[in-house]
């Protein structure tokens, strides 16, 4: 999983690109601390090239959607794949996270 | 001696190979420069021989030729005493050692009217005394011989061919004539000294430049004068002698030292590589020294023999002491090479030996025992990491015996059903569960999935199944049921953990049935007539995420025979080393191809083994649930 953060402002772009799974779930954590701590209002994470995501996954977008929304911030999920939005319906996450 | 294997003896044999060839090199250039030096030396010194030995033999013929002129006076002064006269020739013969034999031989009819007069004084061959002789008579009729008259005909001094004397000396010689002349000018006699050609033979054999060399002389027309071999003087010219030698210079050396030549010839003689040195005598004869080079370099070669011998030898002390001052030096090697075999057969605390050198072999010894040092360390570290994973390995193992435990394995033996389950986790423990309780005609049962693997999901799935069995048994609807269980799991739940449900609650007599799904893979449902789809459900939420989510329940009514397949996402992300994943679509047509009489056990197993296949090898990467439920 690559995951490529710029910043405008206060908004944050993230680019999230191929596979995260299990082996990487601890360094996707790493890598989405800076959004965990900052001040972003806003979190656009463009989703176009993200290939797959585990259980580990939805947990660490739910982790971050809480932190973002517990300083009053919006975060939203772009240009998911149908096979992986597939996965936040199943599991009812597209109710807690903002797919658009 | 094995060179490949002692590394002393290659060593030593590479620098004796680099000797070996500098020497060689050495001796070949010094052979050539030598041998061309040599030659010049030899021929240097073959003709200070030849130059000295024409000094002497010069000196001889001007002494036999003044002893004859000086008398010249005396004799004509003293015509009439006829004793004197022979007093004269006694004189000259007993005065100069190198003259056997002096005549004063006059014109016929000259001396008082005699047809013969000619005192002659000679020593004689065999008997060594000086006798005096009156020379002529008509057996020996001088004045018709060449010694008396050619200088008669030139006027002149003449030194004559070698000859044998049969008058007097009965001997080879060669004489010296000179004219005697009146007050006229007219010659009135001969006056000669004999020298021996046999003493002269004797003397030219002592000039030997080297062991086989020889002299020769010869006359004006080629005939020898004087030859080792003394059958060849006055039977052979130098001609003949050339006539018998394959090697024609020999011929063109004989002309060149007719015509008076100084200089060097190489020549073979009978196959001996030879050269001569010659040159002329006052009186016109010609001398010449022969040389074999084989002479000249078998001295050479004696010493390029014993040079050969010493340098072999110099050349074996030397291998043998480089091979074993290397073998001294290089000994620490091999006990360098003793120990680490002794370290690497298991004995980590062999001793390396100490050096007593700054050099390569004490950094060799250092990291050795760097190395040593190194290894006992890393095995004492292995040794408390090895022990600790084992702890953890059997820890591991008894949890896993206690989450297996979890799963009820008593599946209900009834006519009406027939229900099995089984979990595979990727890990010692996993995250999956299953659980089914019957009561009468109610079958409930459940199959779930916690978020991640390993121990963590292992903790939440025992929370999870502990929570089921709890709120399971108050008989509440099946809503309320997974409300209380998500909010019993949403309570301290920090690390955001949650579990996708999917439980049910079958009336086996009607074949109602309640389900919630929270979050779960949609179910399989596989109709009597064998007709595979997936259940829909409202997905709700995973439980454990937010405490109060409003869970919904449906209903649905089976028929008879109607099969449902429960799975976790282990199923249908199954990935092969390609990262393809085994799919939902894969798994409708597998349970489209099962028989619907299939006994659920023999069906969880079937489904396993499909995703086996498929997967090829290939490291499991989540927990596998699966459960089949029949309705007959």
């Amino acid at each position: 999983m690559n995951v490529t953060i710029t910043e405008e402002g206060a908004k944050a772009l993230v680019k999230l690109e191929g596979r995260l799974d299990t082996t990487n779930a601890d360094q996707f954590q790493k890598d989405i601390t800076p959004l965990m701590t900052g001040t972003h209002q806003e979190i656009d994470i463009d989703c176009t090239d993200m290939e797959y995501t585990s259980s580990q996954g939805l947990r660490m977008f739910l982790m971050l959607q809480k932190t973002v929304s517990a300083r009053g911030a919006k975060m939203m999920l772009r240009n998911m794949k149908p096979h992986v939005k597939e996965v936040f319906d199943i599991t009812g996450f597209s109710h807690i996270i903002t797919i658009i | 001696m094995n060179w490949q294997k002692s590394f002393s003896s290659r060593l030593s044999l590479f620098v004796l190979l680099i000797a070996s060839g500098l020497m060689l090199g050495v001796a070949i250039l010094l052979g050539l420069f030598s041998s061309s030096s040599i030659r010049q030396v030899s021929r240097n010194m073959a003709q200070q021989h030849l130059n000295r030995s024409i000094l002497e033999i010069e000196q001889v013929i001007t002494e036999v030729e003044r002893a004859v002129d000086n008398l010249d006076w005396v004799v004509l002064q003293n015509l009439d005493d006829e004793k004197f006269l022979y007093q004269v020739t006694r004189e000259i013969v007993q005065a100069n050692p190198n003259i056997v034999g002096s005549a004063i031989a006059f014109e016929p009819g000259y001396y008082k009217g005699r047809k013969y007069f000619s005192p002659y004084s000679y020593i004689g061959d065999q008997t060594h005394e000086l006798r005096s002789i009156q020379l002529g008579n008509e057996d020996y009729d001088y004045p018709t011989l060449d010694w008396y008259q050619i200088p008669k005909l030139l006027g002149k001094p003449y030194w004559s061919e070698p000859y044998y004397d049969d008058g007097g000396g009965g001997q080879r010689m060669s004489t010296y004539s000179m004219p005697l002349k009146d007050e006229d000018g007219k010659i009135i006699g001969i006056m000669t000294a004999d020298i021996s050609l046999d003493w002269l033979s004797d003397w030219v054999n002592s000039i030997r430049p080297y062991r086989n060399s020889f002299t020769m002389m010869i006359g004006r027309n080629g005939s020898f004068i004087a030859h080792p071999d003394s059958t060849k003087v006055l039977n052979e010219t130098i001609f003949t002698v050339a006539m018998d030698l394959p090697d024609t210079t020999a011929f063109q050396l004989g002309k060149d030292m007719l015509a008076g030549k100084r200089g060097m010839q190489r020549f073979s003689l009978n196959g001996k590589d030879s050269f001569m040195v010659y040159g002329p005598i006052s009186n016109g004869w010609s001398m010449g020294i022969v040389n074999l080079y084989g002479d000249i370099f078998s001295s050479v070669r004696r010493f390029n023999m014993f040079l050969v011998i010493t340098l072999l030898l110099g050349l074996i002390g030397m291998f043998i002491g480089c091979r074993n001052m290397i073998r001294r030096l290089t000994m620490p090697i091999v006990e360098f090479t003793n120990s680490a075999m002794t370290i690497a057969k298991g004995n980590f605390q062999a001793m390396i030996p100490e050096v007593e050198t700054q050099d390569e072999l004490k950094k060799l010894r250092d990291s050795l025992d760097y190395m040593q040092r190194s290894i006992n360390e890393y095995i004492g570290e292995l040794k408390t990491t090895t022990a600790s994973n084992e702890r953890y390995e059997s820890e591991l193992n008894i949890a896993r015996e206690i989450q297996m435990s979890m799963l009820p394995q008593n599946f209900p033996q009834r006519e009406d059903c027939s229900l099995f389950a089984m979990v595979q986790p990727a890990k010692e423990v996993g995250g999956d569960l299953y659980d089914f309780v019957d009561v009468g005609d109610s079958l409930f049962f459940l199959v779930g999935d916690v978020s991640g693997k390993g121990v963590p999901a292992a903790l939440f799935m025992a929370i999870a199944r502990a929570a089921f069995r709890f709120i399971g048994a108050l008989g509440l609807p099946m809503r309320e049921v997974v409300r209380r269980v998500n909010d019993c799991l949403c309570d301290g739940n920090t690390n955001e953990m949650f579990v996708t449900l999917f439980a049910a609650c079958l009336d086996l007599k009607t074949g109602d049935m309640v389900y919630c799904n929270a979050g779960h893979n949609p179910i399989v449902l596989i109709g009597p007539d064998g007709k595979s789809s997936f259940l829909q459900a409202k997905p709700n939420l995973a439980a454990g995420l937010f405490e109060g989510f409003p869970y919904e329940d449906e209903q649905i009514h089976l028929e008879r025979g109607t099969r449902l397949v429960l799975y976790t996402d282990g199923v249908t992300e199954a990935e092969r080393s390609d990262k393809v994943q085994y799919g939902e679509e894969k798994l409708l047509k597998w349970a489209a191809g099962l028989n619907p009489l299939t006994s659920s056990h023999a069906a969880v197993q079937d489904l396993f083994a499909h995703v086996k296949k498929f997967t090829a090898g290939a490291d499991q990467n989540d927990d596998i649930t699966i459960m089949s439920l029949l309705w007959k």
